[in-house]
């Protein structure tokens, strides 16, 4: 048995974090004022309609687009730690888990929003669910992204509720209201064998069923381009291509999160250099396979030349879109991927610097799958004025874009700050097990 | 040296051909009994703004907002604001006429449009011009109701004949010499067969009737006869005749399709979509009474 004295260390050490702090309320201001500022934008958008943005008639989908493409991606990487590396036996990931879980959650509870933003009259959303057809891959998208919030949620909370009960019996200086809310979601846990069993075989069950479910989002998303015969988007691996990029951003921004986590929650003998090197590890393998998707989806149709991928193939290599092709394909991936074979590189703070850089790129290669095609129709464009082929996103439709972001930052540093973002009964339940 | 010089030579050259080809453009030669002719419809705001709709369909996207000056530059040649002195100093006759007969890459709305249509446009163009004082045709608009269309299908050597009669007070008056027009109603618009003709003395016209063309599923098809005579105008006559060769082709929203109505859908589709959405609501739903029985197993053991 472990000596009580660990327990209590490790518990104060994980519910450290749990107060509202100056540095809290400051971040928070700033998020908020921040949002408010965004909103303003998309009230100005909503009154004069999407004709403050860039799209039209041959772009209609623009950064909006790639906006959601990206938030969906980012929230993929639940799956991949809770669920893959939890049902393989990867114990070095437990601790990150939360974290996982928090990002996933956040980010595709937020996509959801990220669509609206792209509808010029939002008040028509319920037309979507009214009239929607099954044969639209925007109603499967509909589906499987509410399906995922859900059981993203789900996949949250009851590996959580040890941890609620230990929130509600060992937080002090708490409200009385937040000490009852704690009681209530921890559904009376007692620790008793038979209550161990049930949450073991819940969390095996959606960690089974988020598989698919995942796998579904993200593919589901790609069909919104490939179901179309359009240059660049008729694939047939979109899917797969999809869902190992997703890895890639989510990788990535786990491992942003990792550093700030640790370093504001002083949890440095949770999330060790040990689990620093193991994500890089983890985004070399992810960056690998995309990259060989990548090969894939440029090299096929680039030896073939038809007439319409020509078009589009010289535009990303060397016409109006190579510098951001070029930059996120050597910046966001061929360099990551190098550096972080080296150990030296696997440490805390250059690891950051490489996670930002892979999560700008993940961004941008969403542009760049989305708005190429779009100014490429294969009807000839004639007589119109340029802004109409050419697609430039205006400063209100970046701010509405921004919006999302800061609202996921927002969830996540208010859900890390209700709940412990290190599972604290399963650290002391593999500790135990060492002993 | 030479070289230059006949470049010179060929953009002179070029240039010169440009300023004729404007100046033939300018230049309508509308006959002169065409330029005579006048409007019965009376231009005030109210079928000014009528044409304003019509003009909005049929003419904006070349000829822009008029007294905008936004034509669409890229045409040649590029088509006048139709407020533009030019465009005002043509007489309502001659406006017609070019309405009726376009040129280039301005159609003829003559089959497009029906006559007073035509007029509503020149009416709404005419708002513009504040000198402009209208000429009123002095034929009687009231005339046309007395024309009478006939139309006889010959099936023996497939045409459709057609007797064109006034019935004045004094008796039976034959249309002579009128401008006649057979069309038959498609899915949009409608189509035109043969020519257009002239009545002969006895205000009789014979047209070529298509063996091949479809018809509904009995062969019904609606016929439209447009006449345009000096005196009575113009005069349109809509009948049903079942001449035509039946088609039922089923319709492409008729079957299950990708395409279709959620009623419609593919089932195979249904099957998948309601299969992964009922599976994981079926282990959502499992779950979540896990956690019920979760929450009851601690009180079964405090009683």
């Amino acid at each position: 048995m472990l000596e009580q004295s660990k327990i209590d260390k490790i518990t104060s050490d994980l519910l450290g974090s749990i107060r509202l702090n100056k540095s809290f309320m400051i971040w928070m201001g700033f998020l908020g004022v921040s949002l408010f500022v965004c909103l303003g934008a998309y009230v100005k958008q909503l009154t004069d309609g999407l004709v403050v943005t860039g799209l039209g008639d041959y772009v209609s989908w623009g950064m909006y687009l790639s906006n959601f493409v990206f938030f969906v991606a980012t929230s993929l990487i639940g799956m991949l730690i809770s669920a893959i590396l939890g049902l393989s036996g990867a114990k070095w990931a437990a601790p990150l888990a939360r974290i996982a879980e928090i990002i996933a959650l956040a980010f595709a509870a937020v996509a959801g929003l990220v669509i609206v933003s792209d509808m010029g009259r939002p008040d028509r959303l319920l037309n979507v669910f009214i009239h929607g057809r099954v044969q639209s891959p925007i109603v499967w998208d509909i589906t499987v992204v509410t399906g995922y919030v859900l059981i993203s949620a789900l996949f949250l909370y009851i590996p959580l509720i040890p941890d609620l009960k230990i929130c509600s019996e060992k937080l002090d200086k708490i409200p009385p209201f937040q000490r009852k809310i704690y009681k209530i979601l921890s559904l009376n846990w007692n620790g008793t064998l038979e209550q161990e069993k049930l949450l073991k075989q819940s969390t095996r069950m959606l960690a089974i069923l988020i598989i698919p479910v995942a796998m579904a989002i993200h593919t589901v998303t790609s069909w919104l381009f490939a179901s179309t015969p359009r240059a660049g988007w008729d694939s047939t691996i979109m899917g797969p291509y999809f869902v190992t990029g997703a890895f890639v951003s989510g990788s990535a921004a786990v491992i942003i999160a990792m550093y700030f986590y640790r370093k504001n929650y002083k949890l440095q003998d949770y999330i060790t250099d040990f689990h620093f090197d193991k994500m890089g590890k983890l985004l070399v393998l992810v960056s690998l396979i995309y990259l060989y998707f990548n090969l894939n989806e440029y090299m096929v149709p680039g030896y073939k030349m038809k007439k319409f991928d020509a078009i589009h193939l010289n535009n990303l290599f060397i016409g109006g879109h190579a510098v951001m092709f070029w930059m996120v394909q050597i910046f966001g991936l061929i360099i990551p991927i190098i550096l972080l074979l080296f150990k030296k590189m696997r440490k805390p703070l250059p690891m950051l610097l490489i996670g930002i850089a892979v999560l700008i790129g993940a961004w941008f290669k969403r542009y760049i799958i989305v708005i190429p095609t779009m100014e490429h129709p294969f009807l000839p464009i004639q007589n119109v004025p340029l802004h109409f082929k050419v697609y430039t996103p205006t400063g209100i439709e970046i701010l509405v874009s921004i919006a999302p972001l800061i609202l996921v930052l927002i969830i996540i540093t208010l859900l890390s700050k209700v709940i412990p973002i290190i599972p604290i009964h399963e650290t002391i339940e593999q500790l135990e097990e060492k002993h | 040296m030479y070289r230059i010089k006949f470049k010179i030579a060929i953009i002179l050259g070029f240039t010169g051909l440009i300023n004729f080809q404007s100046f033939a453009q300018n230049n309508w030669d509308v006959p002169a009994d065409k330029k005579s002719k006048n409007s019965n419809i009376e231009f005030n705001s109210g079928t000014a703004k009528e044409g304003e709709g019509i003009y909005n369909t049929n003419c904006k996207s070349c000829h822009g907002d008029i007294g905008k000056n936004n034509s669409l530059q890229s045409l040649k040649p590029v088509p006048p604001d139709l407020s533009s002195a030019q465009s005002k100093a043509l007489l309502d006759g001659e406006l017609f006429h070019i309405l009726n007969v376009g040129r280039g890459l301005m159609p003829s709305f003559k089959e497009v449009l029906p006559e007073s249509d035509r007029w509503k446009v020149i009416a709404y163009m005419r708002s513009y011009d504040k000198d402009y004082v209208q000429i009123i045709s002095k034929t009687d608009p009231a005339k046309a109701n007395l024309v009478k269309i006939k139309m006889v299908f010959d099936s023996i050597n497939s045409k459709l004949n057609v007797e064109v009669v006034a019935n004045e007070k004094a008796g039976i008056v034959k249309l002579k010499n009128a401008e006649i027009a057979l069309f038959v109603t498609r899915h949009f618009g409608k189509m035109q067969l043969d020519k257009t003709l002239r009545t002969d003395n006895n205000g009789n016209a014979s047209f070529d009737f298509p063996k091949d063309l479809p018809g509904d599923k009995v062969g019904n098809v609606e016929l439209i006869v447009r006449v345009n005579d000096e005196i009575y105008g113009e005069i349109e006559s809509i009948s049903k005749f079942k001449i035509a060769v039946p088609t039922d082709k089923p319709s492409l929203t008729e079957k299950r399709a990708m395409w279709n109505v959620l009623a419609k859908a593919p089932i195979w589709l249904i099957l998948l979509y309601l299969s992964g959405v009922l599976l994981a609501t079926g282990v959502i739903l499992y779950i979540i009474y896990n956690l019920y029985k979760l929450s009851k197993s601690n009180n079964n053991l405090k009683n």
